[in-house]
């Protein structure tokens, strides 16, 4: 160690590491592993069946898979598959495998198990969890939706699906959650997220993801939403993150944190509901159309371009 | 007899003649409980002190406990620890105990309903084997007490179906304390012995200040079945952040269980009728975590009677997954009419002794009952208030200066004060559910499990 050019010698830490050696022989020496040895019986003693055990030892296996599709994973895996989704998901945002592999990385078992207490502790939540109803274009009649009074949560549902082109099978079945239980609550949240879009709605274009996804962070907790709620804006252009910031940030972190719980909302149940009345009573606010927001400042711009 | 330093059998006798002139007696104990006739009893057997005129006065009937012989268990069940035990057997009322309706257990484990991997278990070493305590009805033991004062030929030392009314001051020359009973009888006595629970009029008549406080919970208990009888080894403590539940054992596939709870789910508790949501809930509260069995109370608050509890209940257990370490008892069913409550408290008297006055059991301090040491604490009492008596005969002292009951005082006080301390702090650190502190004792119970001296330690002094 050099300190204002003077040379300081390193012999005081051998002062340390002497007495620790002579301890460590102490305690650790040939003599005393030998008596440990004795006093626990092994000294001459062979294990008969050691050569069989050997044998019957697996080196690598995966534990049991708790639920059909279920690949357990180990701890390491998880944080590979963790940084991986998340640089993919920054620069590939619309490519779904990496906000699969994100959402379920980060998906703790802590996080997991809020969301359900706050189902456990609701009815409607303790029901779904109980029925553990799946959204797919074949649980819902989506013809029957079509059908429906136009201002109905159905038809909005269906009205949002066929303006934005997806569909409920669009969603990925979870995989990488260990606990049963917790993997569906995973699983309904992803499915029930196109109906966070339908109720507020706001379209899939990365705004509106943006927008929902700080929604149901404030609402829900899921770790992910958060996570995209921070780093996603990075990418965005400077008129996107002012509409976000000045319209939809504000909108979500309000309505998020007033609104009740969403995922104790039945939906299958719900799809004939009146969506004002919803709306007011699960206390959500609906945000000003992004896409109209959008054109209005597109065709500003064009005017802008067209007068200059 | 010429050791008898007190002329009161003389006395007596002329006396008696006038019905408004007290009686004197060496000792009048108040109370019939566990702690009032282990006195009278260790009294009576000591041969230091046999020759004390005793009288013990109760508002009951010990008849009752005397001819008790129902089949079915009464509610009122304790945990006996060895050092109990060996001081019935030291004053001769353990051969009268009835063993087949106690259960002897050798593992005390706990557990934490807010946390998974939380577990303390004490287990006594099974070289020296020596119970870790046994789970008593009280009745059977106030019962073997009687037979033993009968066995000693001391049936007229009994007093009961009787009253006090008041306790006096003398206004004679012999400054005893004259105890006033219903039946018109007066005894003035050279010591006067409380005996008399938490609201001990002996206490109010010595004017012993009594400190502590409620803690707004009660404690429900009741006779439990089980599905097994194969359980009755372990007595089981689950701290739920509303107070602990304990299930005890009892001879074959009955247990008992304690459930201290705070008033609102206690009420709640009390108003459910239908046994059949009770067992759903026990058996709940043994596994579920928390927000299952509040979603419960909830329900069963709004509708005692709401038997789709049950099946709710049901679906959560049926998805728990047991902790290999331990085995959860499955409840089958509750004894008709044994459930009942009582409020739980903390308080310690001021002083256990006064001029002529001994405070014994209840009256000198009542204690959560999460330790199991209530009854146990009496004993101790009893033991160590005797103890005095006989060396203040031994050295020729009247037995009612405080010069020959200080030492009781001075050896019960700082250890039960002490163990009233730890009691009062267990409760309060695991009756909650804030997160920073349930993260602390769960630790701390898992460092005290893999800590085999602190256990040895803590099992020596509540237990042995």
């Amino acid at each position: 160690m050099i300190a204002a050019g003077k040379f300081v010698p390193m012999v005081y830490k051998r002062s340390l590491v002497t007495p620790m050696a002579i301890l460590g022989g102490l305690f650790y020496s040939e003599s005393n592993r030998l008596a440990d040895q004795m006093a626990a019986g092994k000294l001459h003693y062979k294990d008969a069946n050691s050569e069989l055990n050997k044998s019957m030892k697996i080196q690598f296996s995966r534990p049991e898979p708790q639920y059909p599709g279920h690949v357990p994973l180990y701890t390491l895996e998880r944080i590979l598959m963790f940084l991986g989704s998340s640089v993919g998901s920054y620069f590939h945002p619309e490519r779904n495998e990496f906000i699969v592999g994100l959402g379920e990385s980060t998906a703790l078992p802590v996080v997991l198990r809020h969301i359900q207490k706050t189902m456990l502790s609701d009815p409607i939540g303790r029901q779904i969890l109980k029925e553990k109803p799946r959204i797919t274009s074949t649980s819902l009649d989506l013809d029957y939706l079509r059908a429906l009074p136009p201002n109905t949560i159905g038809h909005t549902y269906i009205k949002w699906l066929d303006r934005e082109g997806v569909s409920p099978d669009t969603r990925v079945a979870v995989k990488f959650i260990n606990d049963p239980e917790l993997a569906y609550i995973y699983q309904r949240y992803r499915e029930c997220h196109d109906f966070y879009h339908a109720v507020t709605g706001l379209p899939i274009i990365i705004e509106g993801e943006i927008a929902v996804k700080v929604f149901e962070f404030m609402n829900i907790g899921i770790p992910m939403s958060g996570l995209g709620a921070l780093f996603a804006p990075l990418r965005l252009k400077p008129s996107q993150k002012e509409r976000l910031f000045n319209i939809y940030y504000p909108w979500a972190i309000r309505t998020g944190v007033n609104s009740r719980p969403l995922m104790n909302v039945y939906w299958e149940h719900m799809l004939e509901k009146d969506m004002d009345e919803f709306r007011t009573e699960m206390n959500i606010e609906q945000p000003p159309d992004l896409r109209i927001l959008r054109k209005e400042y597109f065709e500003k711009l064009k005017r802008k371009k067209l007068i200059m | 007899m010429f050791r008898t330093p007190f002329p009161t059998t003389v006395k007596l006798g002329l006396l008696r003649l006038k019905n408004t002139t007290p009686q004197l007696q060496d000792v009048v104990i108040v109370g019939g409980g566990p702690a009032g006739l282990s006195v009278l009893a260790a009294l009576k057997n000591s041969s230091k002190t046999a020759h004390l005129s005793c009288k013990l006065v109760e508002g009951g009937d010990l008849n009752k406990i005397r001819n008790f012989d129902e089949t079915a268990y009464s509610n009122r069940i304790i945990s006996l620890t060895n050092k109990s035990m060996r001081f019935m057997q030291k004053i001769g009322s353990w051969k009268h105990l009835n063993l087949d309706r106690m259960q002897f257990y050798d593992k005390v484990a706990a557990y934490d309903s807010s946390s998974h991997e939380a577990l303390i278990e004490f287990t006594n070493d099974a070289i020296n084997y020596d119970p870790m305590g046994a789970m008593c009805e009280v009745v059977n033991i106030q019962k073997s007490l009687i037979a033993r004062i009968d066995e000693l030929d001391q049936s007229d030392c009994l007093v009961d179906n009787v009253k006090v009314e008041a306790i006096e001051e003398s206004t004679s020359e012999i400054d005893w304390p004259i105890v006033k009973l219903s039946n018109g009888d007066a005894y003035q006595t050279r010591l006067l012995i409380g005996a008399d629970g938490y609201n001990s009029p002996v206490r109010r008549y010595a004017g012993i200040e009594s400190r502590g406080w409620a803690y707004d919970s009660f404690g429900t208990v009741g006779v439990l079945k089980l599905a097994s009888d194969q359980y009755n080894l372990v007595s089981l403590q689950r701290f739920l952040s509303s107070g602990p539940l304990a299930i005890l054992p009892l001879p074959e596939d009955d247990a008992t269980f304690v459930w201290s709870a705070k008033t609102e789910v206690a009420s709640i508790l009390k108003s459910i009728t239908n046994d059949k949501i009770f067992v759903a809930l026990i058996n709940a509260a043994l596994r579920l975590e928390e927000t299952d069995l509040k979603y419960a109370l909830n329900k069963l608050q709004v509708n005692p009677d709401d038997t789709s509890v049950i099946e709710d209940l049901q679906w959560r257990i049926e998805l728990f997954e047991p902790n290999e370490q331990l085995d959860i008892p499955v409840v089958i069913g509750v004894q008709p009419g044994s459930r009942a409550s009582f409020p739980l408290k903390m308080s310690h008297a001021d002083s256990y002794v006064g001029p002529r006055v001994a405070l014994i059991g209840d009256a000198a301090h009542t204690i959560h009952p999460l330790a199991g040491q209530g009854l146990n604490m009496g004993q101790a009492d009893v033991a160590s208030l005797v103890a005095a008596i006989e060396t203040g005969i031994d050295r020729g002292l009247d037995i009612g200066s405080t010069l020959v009951l200080e030492p009781y005082f001075a050896q019960c006080f700082p250890y039960n004060h002490a163990l009233l301390g730890v009691c009062d702090k267990l409760h309060k650190i695991f009756s909650n559910d804030v997160y920073p502190i349930i993260l602390v004792r769960s630790f701390g119970m898992r460092f005290m499990n893999s800590l085999t001296p602190i256990k040895d330690f803590m099992i020596k002094t509540l237990s042995v």
